[in-house]
């Protein structure tokens, strides 16, 4: 009896056991905060902001190791001084100034990742836009496409060589494609996209990709063709501005600054822009990089700034004094009392009455005027004791009275007084004589408040280009296509040829077997 | 343990509880007697006496005296006791007297806890310390960690401050995993994942750490990196027991930076700016931090049913101002047994309610920083400073007044917990028990932290106050089931086996806010909603949720033949949700034999030599969960039709592939005993090899959808020796001294892989780590990996050690390649380790009449430190604006800037006086009636050190941030180490 009652202990015991047990080997992994593509696109509202991931990508555009750091610090409008312990980053921003750029350097990973992470958002959503077959959802595929197709643009200027990846579905890592390839990619998918995308200029395109985007990425494309493939289209660039100055949509606004305030998204010359916004669309902090600690005062702002980018020194010369773009300096009278795109001489508080002072101890070893604080366009060095009190500060996007660390102001992508300049110029590289380039050029230079030419040269062609689009991330490709790029300038060495395009980033290199690094590198 | 020699006036105080026979058999016989010691006759107080085969039980009183009821039948008596050998002895014949002498046990029958069991010490066959209440460390000790600082071979246990809120990093042998969890499992009363801050140190019994892989393959897929495991204090039966711990302790500074004074300051080769004021920052930031701690405990039972219930109360301040905590302890447990006493129910309630002080340990850095000559602190009445609340402030980068940053702010937590637990075990026949174990507990954490208005330093001024409020909830609930087996068969054969299924869940969730621009300072973070933040967009709330599940089924088989050959198998088979889909399930196998020399073939001189071998695979769980899963989370907002919308886009790459670490590990060990067991000791060497590491690499995009992926590729190995050593000196008059010695040697672990051919997955070789930071030094890489080469290694630009500047003023750099150029990224080299090679702990206690001393010396060796102050405060040129350290006067022509290199990176070996401990315990006679017992003691901690180390402290550190793969960086907001000195008192009742 007594081994009986053993086995129907251990039985029931393992009755109780095994009725447990069941619902104790369940190992699916259950979501609560994010969503998995079972349960997502499955309303109107989720389409739409799927939509949105292609567009919120681009907001890292105007990050300090992105592409507007990429663009301007390599180029001679804008510099990132080692002032004392400030900014040396490794020697991350000497070697982004001076052409020592590695393929380690973050802003050359940063970068890549940031376009390639455009280019895959729109991959995944054609994708799944595809398969869904959705009437809403069916006319955001050509969107998507010409939005990628601007992706790669940028990708052919900065890296060049690149893997073209167009297939979501596809797993294997693509290889490398040459300039050319992606070029003719790029080429041929904006064509297309001009028969898919819609031509509406209004609020439902704002910050979108309109028949006009697409027009105006055909005309940077073909206007640099001849450095992204060898061969000119110069004709092609003057025929795509042509399209956007006759589709009526846009004009030259009165002042310069309309489209660079915080309310610029009614600027009539707004044709692509990133709507930057201090809460919804965070990424915009020129401010934040350029500014001085003691310009908190001076704006109210809610966070210490950090004194890094400034202009060149060479550059703000170029402007002329009475030029509106440049503005003008704070006195020991009081602070500018115009709109300008640079901060420099006396440096007041917000009230204009009270004079900042650096108690002499912020410049790091020499202080030249000794407590009062006055930025000079002067930068005694690149490094490593750049005055703190040296460099115009960049103040061209606004920063209002109380300005949080990411600004209101929408980044212009595509500008028409860019689409000017580029008929212009596309004009005169085919007839350096050309009457409509000199009139296109000059209306610029009116509505700046400075002289007419009377000629175009390329010297004053390039100087008219960096003084109007400064800071506008085109500083770089310019440069190239002027054949400047190589020119020793300040502390910057000449270069080799090989330095017009930047190395693929190591981190993608090892990720990804298939790809190939630029020659030079 | 309680052995005691009782004064008769106490004898009426004393209760008899030997009751307990819940026997009806008819013909009875009443036996009684006195268990003594065998060596000098004292009475054994609490002995137990059970009738074999049957539930008759009975407990010795104060003298030693039982008195016990044997019914019809029974032939034998079984008496035991606490550490001494249990002795079986025959019922004499129509009952009457039965005097029983006990041995004192040898550590051979000390019991180990094996995980899901225990086992006779001389039986074990893995890799396992055993730690008692008796032998931990003492003093200030606020966290179970610091019971064991230098205790164990193989452990390693570092806080690098006396942040008395700063947790510990604990690693046993090494580095076990690659990308998952580096810390050893901790089991505390049989529930897995238990949280060491929820126990408070005095309620610990033992503490067992099963350090190789056949001890710990029975914990699967946590077992990786060790495996400790926690018995609190249960009650026993006998007489009711109140005890109570009283001690104060104060702390005070034990190392500071040499930084220079105000007049040094002044007078500088290269003056500083001269404010006219003479501040020491450190002295206004520190302080004695006074802590008191006050436990009481009851205790007792009778054969059937013991309890024992603690309270702890503990009011601990920090060494800087703001900082400390105050905590409430309770637990209690309760046993008892029922049906014939084939039932036993244990349960465990424990309950923790904590206020912690938080402050800001940035302070350290910024009082460092700060200008000597600072004409003031704070002055209310000037005006330039009424932004600033009056405190004195510069508007400098990174420099802030570390007063100012203490006194107007506050960052603080409240921490509940509550864990509970129930146990039944059932024993179908008296070989084959069942058990079944039930335990959740839950653990609550509100932070809040207040920047005001006036604040220059974390934003307040910017935000116009900040407030940040946020409750982390983390809960599990365990569910297990085992079967035990034990006989030992008449051919001196002993087999046990063990079989279980266990279930376990956890939750985390949380909520939190945090939100600007306030009218007033007044409510602090009470009142989030009137924070203009969030009329405006820019507040920010969240909230989140996660869960996980484990499921487990194990195994175990013991084998003892002789008391000669030990053999211990077992098998784990593991499934968690947070595996990928494709890869659920992993299986633990563990093998591992001993054979006592001794009596195998006889081996003389020895008293014991038992040589072992152990075999086990062990697993590291993804330390997150939906790592293996694509998923998609809000990524900003789009402008849609004039309006901005959100927007949803990938947040990670899926890997269905995704699994558990798993480490191979080999062990073998002899533990000795000589003269008489004076001398005892053992030695282990291991080696192990974790594969499968889990690595967050970049994948390319496209085709992947999120620049990384999760991916199990990484091969790391590991290997050491261990030595352990007690040796017991007799001195004259019964006095004794008891010398024990730790020692362990860590070789360098290696990164054996990081490449992965199937999935196309590599590092590329090698990878820098790491990041100095700001200002001015971030993108420099601090460590880096190297595929074939040791872990840990710290890499940099070298300095030439003779000639630190050049003569134009720069950082002479080597060049190390020899291209006759110097480059900042060529010219790198390994500059230094951040692992310990040497990890030694040496104890000694002297027990001398009344008196018991104990003197701990501890000793890391072999490690590097990067210095990061002296990286960024060593520079003289910055002493326009910024303090520097002293050691700046050693390179005063340097003109350059602060950089980084080998000449910041020093050796970390120390040797310290860990703690000294005196007591004095009264003689029983001298004690008032009411009173059992009264020690008092006197505890000094941290007392002297020896070390090269220029910085504050030259312990390991660990791991930097949460990254396990780069040890060694000692960075500028760690917390001041402290002495302290404690007196206290325990009182027995």
């Amino acid at each position: 009896m007594k081994k009986f009652s053993l086995y129907l202990k251990t039985l029931i015991l393992a009755l109780g056991f095994f009725i447990v047990m069941p619902a104790c080997t369940d190992l699916e992994e259950e979501v609560f905060d994010a969503v998995t593509a079972d349960n997502f696109f499955q309303t109107e509202e989720e389409l739409i902001s799927a939509l949105g991931a292609a567009y919120t990508s681009l907001y890292g555009y105007m990050g300090n190791t992105n592409m507007f750091g990429a663009q301007e610090v390599s180029g001679d409008a804008v510099t990132v001084p080692t002032r004392g312990p400030d900014w040396g980053d490794g020697g991350h921003w000497v070697r982004l100034h001076t052409g020592n750029w590695n393929a380690e350097d973050p802003t050359i990973n940063s970068t890549w990742n940031f376009l390639f992470g455009g280019v895959n958002a729109c991959n995944r959503l054609i994708f799944q836009f595809e398969e869904l077959q959705n009437p809403l959802t069916d006319p955001f595929i050509g969107e998507l496409k010409a939005l990628r197709a601007i992706y790669y643009m940028w990708l052919l200027d900065i890296y060049g060589n690149v893997p073209l990846s167009t297939d979501f579905a596809e797993t294997t890592p693509p290889p490398t494609s040459s300039r050319q390839e992606v070029f003719n990619f790029v080429e041929s998918e904006l064509l297309t996209a001009l028969n898919d995308v819609t031509d509406a200029v209004d609020q439902s395109t704002y910050g979108r990709v309109n028949k006009n985007v697409v027009h105006m990425a055909l005309a940077r494309l073909y206007l640099n063709a001849e450095v992204y493939t060898g061969t000119a289209r110069w004709s092609d660039a003057a025929a795509q501005a042509n399209e956007i100055i006759n589709s009526g949509a846009y004009s030259l606004a009165t002042d310069y600054f309309a489209s660079f305030n915080a309310d610029n998204s009614g600027s009539s010359e707004m044709i692509w822009a990133i709507p930057y916004d201090e809460v919804f669309a965070q990424g915009f902090n020129v401010h934040m990089m350029s500014l001085s600690y003691l310009h908190q005062e001076t704006y109210q702002l809610a966070a210490q700034p950090w004194n890094g980018f400034c202009a060149m020194e060479d550059f703000f010369n170029s402007y002329e004094e009475d030029d509106l773009r440049r503005g003008q300096p704070g006195t020991e009278e009081g602070p500018s009392a115009v709109r300008g795109s640079f901060l420099w001489g006396a440096q007041w508080d917000i009230s204009g009455n009270k004079r900042l002072v650096d108690d002499g101890t912020l410049a790091s070893g020499v202080d030249p005027d000794g407590p009062p604080f006055t930025l000079r366009p002067f930068i005694n060095e690149l490094q490593p004791e750049a005055w703190r009190e040296s460099g115009a500060r960049i103040v061209k996007f606004e920063i209002e009275v109380g300005a949080q660390p990411n600004l209101n102001t929408d980044f212009p992508i595509f500008r028409y007084a860019d689409v000017l300049l580029i008929r212009a110029e596309a004009l005169w590289r085919q007839d350096n004589g050309s009457q409509e380039a000199l009139d296109l050029v000059n209306q610029i230079r009116e509505r700046a408040g400075v002289d007419a030419f009377t000629e175009l040269t390329e010297e004053n062609l390039l100087a008219e280009r960096g003084r109007e689009m400064f800071a506008e991330t085109t500083r770089r490709s310019d440069l190239i296509r002027f054949g400047k790029f190589q020119d020793e300038w300040w502390e910057r060495p000449a270069q080799p040829e090989f330095k017009e395009l930047f190395p693929i980033p190591r981190q993608q290199l090892d990720a990804n077997a298939n790809l190939t690094q630029n020659p030079g590198y | 343990m309680m052995k005691l020699n009782l004064d008769t006036t106490l004898k009426w105080l004393l209760v008899l509880v030997a009751v307990g026979t819940w026997n009806f058999a008819v013909a009875q016989t009443t036996i009684s007697g006195t268990v003594t010691d065998a060596e000098n006759g004292d009475p054994l107080i609490g002995a137990n006496i059970l009738v074999v085969g049957t539930s008759s039980g009975a407990i010795t009183d104060l003298d030693g005296n039982y008195s016990i009821t044997v019914p019809d039948g029974a032939t034998q008596i079984e008496f035991s006791y606490t550490g001494y050998t249990s002795q079986i002895v025959d019922v004499p014949a129509g009952g009457g007297q039965l005097n029983v002498q006990l041995e004192q046990g040898t550590q051979l029958d000390e019991v180990v806890v094996t995980g899901y069991g225990t086992a006779k010490a001389k039986e074990v066959t893995g890799s396992i310390t055993s730690v008692k209440a008796e032998d931990f460390n003492q003093g200030n000790v606020n966290d179970v960690n610091q019971l064991l600082q230098g205790k164990v071979a193989g452990l390693v246990i570092s806080r690098p401050g006396a942040d008395p809120n700063g947790g510990f990093n604990v690693r046993l042998r090494g580095l076990s995993s690659v990308g998952a969890n580096n810390s050893p499992l901790v089991v505390i009363d049989g529930v897995l994942g238990g949280d060491l801050n929820s126990v408070e140190p005095q309620d610990i019994a033992s503490i067992d750490i099963l350090q190789d892989g056949s001890a710990a393959a029975i914990y699967g897929t946590r077992g990786a990196a060790g495996v400790i495991v926690v018995t609190t204090k249960r009650g026993k039966a006998g007489t009711s027991q109140v005890d109570y711990t009283g001690q104060v302790t104060f702390e005070t500074p034990a190392r500071i930076l040499d930084v220079l004074t105000a007049e040094e300051y002044r007078n500088w080769p290269v003056q500083g700016t001269d404010l006219g004021g003479n501040i020491d920052w450190y002295d206004e930031l520190m302080q004695t931090g006074f802590s008191n701690i006050h436990n009481l405990s009851l205790s007792g039972g009778n054969a059937q049913t013991s309890y024992r219930i603690s309270g702890n109360y503990r009011d601990v301040e920090g060494i800087a101002r703001e900082t400390g905590f105050s905590r409430l302890n309770f637990r209690g447990n309760l046993t008892t047994r029922a049906l014939n006493d084939r039932l036993t129910i244990q349960t465990n309630l424990a309950a923790s309610t904590s206020d912690q002080n938080l402050g800001f340990t940035e302070a350290f850095r910024y009082a460092t920083v700060f200008n000597p000559t600072t004409p003031f602190i704070r002055d209310e009445n000037n005006p330039d400073f009424t932004q600033f609340g009056g405190y004195y402030q510069q508007q400098l980068f990174d420099y802030f007044n570390p007063v100012a940053m203490i006194e107007q702010n506050t960052r603080e937590n409240e921490r509940k917990t509550v864990a509970f637990n129930i146990r039944g075990d059932y024993a179908l026949t008296d070989n084959l028990t069942a058990g079944l174990f039930y335990s959740t507990q839950r653990a609550n954490t509100i932070f809040g932290e207040y920047i005001s208005k006036f604040s220059f330093s974390q934003g307040g001024i910017n935000r116009n106050g900040l407030a940040q409020r946020r409750n982390d909830e983390s809960q599990d609930q365990l569910f297990r089931f085992e079967l035990n087996y034990n006989n030992e068969f008449s051919n001196g054969v002993n087999f046990g086996f063990l079989a279980g299924y266990e279930y376990q869940d956890f939750t985390f969730q949380g909520f939190g806010a945090q939100g600007g621009n306030f009218l007033t300072d007044a409510f602090t973070f009470n009142n989030l909603g009137s924070a203009q933040d969030f009329a405006n967009g820019l507040g920010n709330v969240f909230s989140y949720k996660n869960t996980n599940v484990l499921v487990s089924f194990f195994g175990r088989a013991t084998l003892n033949v002789n008391d000669t050959y030990f053999m211990t198998a077992s098998l784990r088979r593991d499934g968690s949700s947070r595996f990928g889909a494709d890869n659920k399930w992993g299986l633990f196998p563990a093998v591992s034999a001993g054979v006592d020399l001794v009596n195998a073939v006889g081996i003389s001189g020895f008293d014991q030599l038992k040589f072992r071998a152990g075999y086990g695979v062990t697993g590291n769980n993804v330390n997150q969960s939906l790592l293996s899963l694509q998923r998609f989370g809000p990524q900003g907002n789009f402008f849609f039709n004039g309006a901005f919308t959100p927007s949803f886009g990938p947040i990670s790459n899926p890997n269905p592939n995704l699994k558990w670490e798993t480490k191979t590990d080999f062990n073998v060990g002899f533990d000795f005993a000589l003269w008489d067991y004076k001398l005892t000791g053992s030695i282990e060497y291991y080696n192990s090899t974790t594969e499968d590491g889990i690595f967050n690499f970049n994948v390319p995009v496209p085709p992947n959808l999120f620049p990384t992926t999760f991916f199990n590729v990484g091969e790391i190995n590991n290997s050491g020796v261990e030595l352990t050593l007690s040796y017991l000196v007799d001195l004259p008059n019964d006095n004794s001294w008891t010398v024990a010695f730790t020692g362990s040697r860590w070789f360098d672990p290696t990164l054996v892989s990081l490449t992965d051919d199937a999935t196309g997955v590599s590092l590329g070789g090698v990878r820098d780590i790491g990041n100095l930071g700001s200002p001015g030094q971030n993108g420099t890489p601090l460590g880096r990996l190297e595929e074939g080469a040791p872990l840990g290694q710290l890499w940099g630009l070298v300095i030439n050690p003779d000639n630190p500047v050049a003569e134009d003023g720069t950082w002479n750099f080597v060049d190390v390649d020899g291209n006759g150029v110097q480059d900042d990224l060529l010219d790198r080299a390994v500059i230094g380790t951040g692992f310990p090679k040497y990890n030694l702990g040496l104890n000694n206690t002297f027990a001398l009449g009344n008196f018991d001393v104990n003197i701990f010396f501890r000793g890391v060796l072999g490690h590097d430190l990067v210095n990061t102050f002296r990286a960024f405060y060593e520079a003289p040129g910055q002493i326009s604006a910024y303090n520097v350290l002293a050691s700046s006067r050693d390179i005063a022509n340097l003109v350059d800037q602060p950089q980084f290199s080998s000449r910041h990176v020093e050796s970390g070996d120390f040797v310290s006086l860990e703690q000294m401990t005196i007591g004095y315990t009264f003689n029983q006679s001298a004690l008032p009636n009411a009173f059992r017992k009264i020690r008092v003691f006197f505890t000094g901690q941290n007392l002297w050190m020896i070390t090269g180390y220029q910085g504050v402290s030259p312990e390991p550190r660990l791991a930097d941030g949460g990254n396990s793969l780069l040890p060694g960086i000692a960075r500028r907001n760690e917390y001041f180490t402290a002495t302290g000195f404690t007196f206290g008192v325990n009182l027995g009742f």
